[in-house]
């Protein structure tokens, strides 16, 4: 008995090209650009220009509550975004106050990151004066409502367990009508929405919300709604460092998007030729 | 009795919490600030207990793996509860903030966390190659709306392209946000429903095991 | 004591009655006579599937993702839950061990009495192992997601169901379950997720149908009832949209107003 076996066209073997060869040049895709940066144009965006201009407009001594909501996952996403953003708040100069927490258990781990690589005191900013972290506040939505109501009642001291009575910048700070400003970076849709439902809806807190890429068309209803000023994604952080002229990581993978989303979109013209040409040559001869 | 307690008082301490604290939202009742502050401040301390109980249960469940020898397991099991206890007694002893607690954390589970969370990338990749072809009619829709969010969202191509950045936003503007509105509506109706039944007492899942004269209440 | 409604919450308030009623009015009216369901391809696909596995003598996955039953994607959960039920019902009939892999231990007690009532409802008490068939993975996320991945990896279930909330791992579920030839039903109501799952999976339930999947499943006339009530709310709002797109275009406020009430 003979058996015959057929062979595969370039068509086909164009069709199915297996992962592992996708997998090995994305990844070339992506070492290129981080070890030699093209230095590819980056646009500013309309949402991206929108969350600046509105920190810009802060009037001096405003209070900005910011929740570090990302876990450990997005910090590469999302990292970037908060440092930028808080280069954003030092560098006004108009003492701002950064009051910050966390609905994300790993939050105030990944906040000293976030600090460490901003070096708050190149712009002479203090710690308890011009910002302060008040520690993981466990509930998700219901941390939300209760620090909106009554911040005092829900949290008394910093994230190292000092009271925030000892620290100037807390002074005066009582609920959510105490703050001008709300910042959200989470890889969370629970979080994001969440601060709409609890603090945008009940005290009408201008908000700011920065999120995964893959998050922000579910969250564009939002924004179109007014509820939220902006969305960005992590992914814009390095137009957010062109604007506060601080280049980062987040420039450097600008770099690397482009390169990725580059072949991404010629994997799928090489699919689609190969699915055309294997369908009009009449399948695998 | 039984029924009394592991059904009907339950439900009415839900009942009584959750009007209270939904009612405070439309009204403005003299008098009910500091409870309802005090009933929100009890479900943080209660969220944060579940974190605490959640580790009981990671002890709990993973001694019997090594105490059954489960084959494939028992040894993972002892490694987890190795890194449970490293962990807790670094952030007991020296804090959770300290500088060791810090060093461990970014060594280990961040940096896993970091990894695994990249690997989507590589999943979506090989997702989009295979299935962004143009079968039909549909396809073809996702097909162009895909490529127009790709090409879009690669910054050197939007500032090449400009059209991009109007077809985009076209997209995102009316036709994502018209059907993630839609998808909104649904889910928040499923939840007011889900409520509804709760507070009336035909939901009896968060009640945990009943027996079959306790669920028929 | 005084008493004062704040203003702009009056239509919410309303709206908020008003569906509760509905939805009360319609699990009593379902009692007697049950709404009729449109067709969900998914869950008529759940007998297909598990014949599949039968054939193929390997395991159904099922998962209902991660979140907890107090938090705000409970209903999700539940709704799992309400499927997990049902399938429980279909492996015992075929004769297919069904694994569920747990992330919030909590959901434990409630997953096996569902289950062990299934298997008995069928007659096959003795073939529930829930020391097997439940299987606590992990409470972090990403941990929970490399086990199921290992599951996928080491036992090749034939079948994947995935109903309830998923966050970013519904991408590694679905691509490593898609790579070891099983085939797929997920279902979830969180936005975010949706298209990597109608990308990858066989079939999908989209949002709400999670939602109508216990209802449809189990026939139950409180759970339909329900579901009708939604229904209507749904109607409500479409009525209130299109009439607020008709009157703003017209230059009537009036829609707009009675909203912001």
């Amino acid at each position: 008995m003979t058996t015959t076996t057929q062979k595969k066209s370039i068509w086909d073997r164009l069709e199915a090209v297996p992962r592992e060869a996708l997998y090995a040049l994305l990844l070339i895709f992506f070492i290129i650009p981080m070890v030699n940066p093209i230095g590819f144009p980056v646009p500013i965006s309309d949402e991206v220009r929108r969350w600046y201009n509105t920190i810009d407009a802060l009037p001096s001594g405003s209070a900005i509550m910011i929740d570090f909501g990302y876990s450990g996952g997005g910090e590469p996403e999302l990292g970037p975004m908060a440092v930028a953003v808080y280069h954003h708040i030092f560098s006004r100069k108009a003492g701002l106050k950064a009051i910050c927490m966390s609905t994300s258990i790993e939050g105030p781990l990944l906040w000293d990151k976030a600090m460490a690589e901003v070096n708050p005191s190149r712009y002479g900013a203090n710690y308890g004066k011009d910002y302060i972290h008040i520690g993981y506040i466990s509930g998700g939505e219901i941390a939300m409502a209760s620090i909106g109501k009554d911040l005092r009642a829900a949290v008394s001291t910093d994230y190292k367990g000092v009271s925030l009575d000892t620290f100037s910048i807390m002074q005066g700070i009582a609920n959510a009508g105490s703050f001008q400003l709300l910042i959200c970076y989470t890889t969370g849709g629970d979080q994001s929405e969440g601060w709409v439902r609890q603090w945008y809806t009940p005290y009408k807190t201008p908000y700011l919300c920065s999120v995964l890429a893959m998050m922000v068309p579910t969250m564009l209803p939002y924004q179109k709604a007014g509820q939220i000023i902006s969305v960005t994604s992590g992914a814009q952080a390095g137009q957010m460092e062109v604007l506060v002229k601080v280049p980062a990581r987040g420039i450097k993978s600008a770099d690397v998007i482009t390169m990725t989303h580059l072949l991404v979109v010629g994997f799928i013209v090489l699919g689609n030729i190969a699915y055309y040409a294997k369908k009009f040559s009449g399948g695998s001869k | 009795m039984m029924r009394l307690v592991r059904r009907q008082i339950p439900i009415g301490v839900v009942i009584v919490t959750s009007v209270i604290v939904m009612s405070d939202y439309f009204f403005k009742i003299t008098g009910t600030g500091p409870l309802v502050t005090m009933l929100t401040n009890w479900g943080i301390i209660l969220t944060a207990f579940t974190l605490g109980f959640g580790a009981i249960n990671l002890f709990y469940l993973h001694t019997r793996h090594i105490r059954r020898r489960t084959s494939g397991q028992w040894f993972f099991s002892i490694w987890l509860l190795l890194m449970v206890v490293v962990f807790a007694g670094t952030g007991i002893l020296t804090g959770a903030t300290s500088s060791t607690y810090t060093w461990l954390y970014n060594s280990s589970y961040f940096a896993l966390s970091a990894t695994v969370y990249s690997s989507l990338g590589f999943y979506m990749t090989s997702g989009i190659y295979r299935s962004l072809r143009a079968r039909n009619i549909e396809a073809l829709l996702l097909l162009i709306t895909g490529t127009i969010a790709v090409m879009r969202n690669a910054p050197a191509l939007a500032v090449a392209a400009p059209i991009l950045i109007d077809m985009d936003k076209w997209l995102s503007e009316f036709v994502v946000t018209s059907a993630q509105r839609g998808i909104m509506i649904g889910a928040a109706l499923g939840a007011i429903a889900l409520g509804i039944r709760t507070l009336t007492g035909r939901e009896t899942g968060f009640l945990g095991r009943l027996t079959e004269a306790e669920r028929e209440g | 004591m005084s008493v004062q409604l704040y203003p702009g919450r009056i239509f919410a308030l309303g709206m908020l009655m008003s569906l509760t009623a509905l939805i009360i009015l319609y699990m009593e009216l379902s009692k007697k006579t049950l709404p009729e369901f449109r067709k969900l391809a998914g869950l008529d696909a759940l007998p297909e599937m598990m014949g599949r596995a039968a054939e193929m003598n390997r395991p159904v996955h099922f998962t209902t993702g991660l979140g907890e039953l107090t938090g705000t994607v409970a209903p999700q959960l539940v709704a799992g839950l309400a499927v997990l039920g049902h399938v429980s019902e279909l492996a015992a009939r075929v004769g297919v061990k069904l694994v569920y892999t747990v992330y919030q231990a909590q959901v434990i007690p409630l997953a096996t009495e569902l289950m062990r009532q299934a298997y008995v409802k069928e007659g096959k008490a003795d073939a529930f192992k829930p020391e097997e068939q439940i299987v606590y993975m992990s409470g972090e996320q990403f941990a929970y997601a490399s086990a199921v991945q290992g599951f996928a990896e080491r036992e090749r279930p034939a079948a994947n169901i995935m109903i309830g909330p998923f966050y970013a791992e519904s991408m590694l579920f679905a691509e490593t379950f898609f790579r070891i030839g099983a085939i797929q039903l997920a279902g979830t109501a969180r936005g975010y997720q949706i298209p990597f799952f109608a990308v990858v999976c066989d079939y999908l339930l989209i949002a709400e149908e999670i939602y109508a999947a216990g209802a449809y499943l189990s026939k139950d006339p409180i759970q339909v009832g329900s579901i009708r009530g939604q229904d209507i709310g749904k109607i409500i709002a479409l009525v209130l949209m299109l009439a607020g797109v008709i009157t703003t275009a017209a230059g009537m406020t009036v829609i707009a107003d009675l909203l912001k009430m």
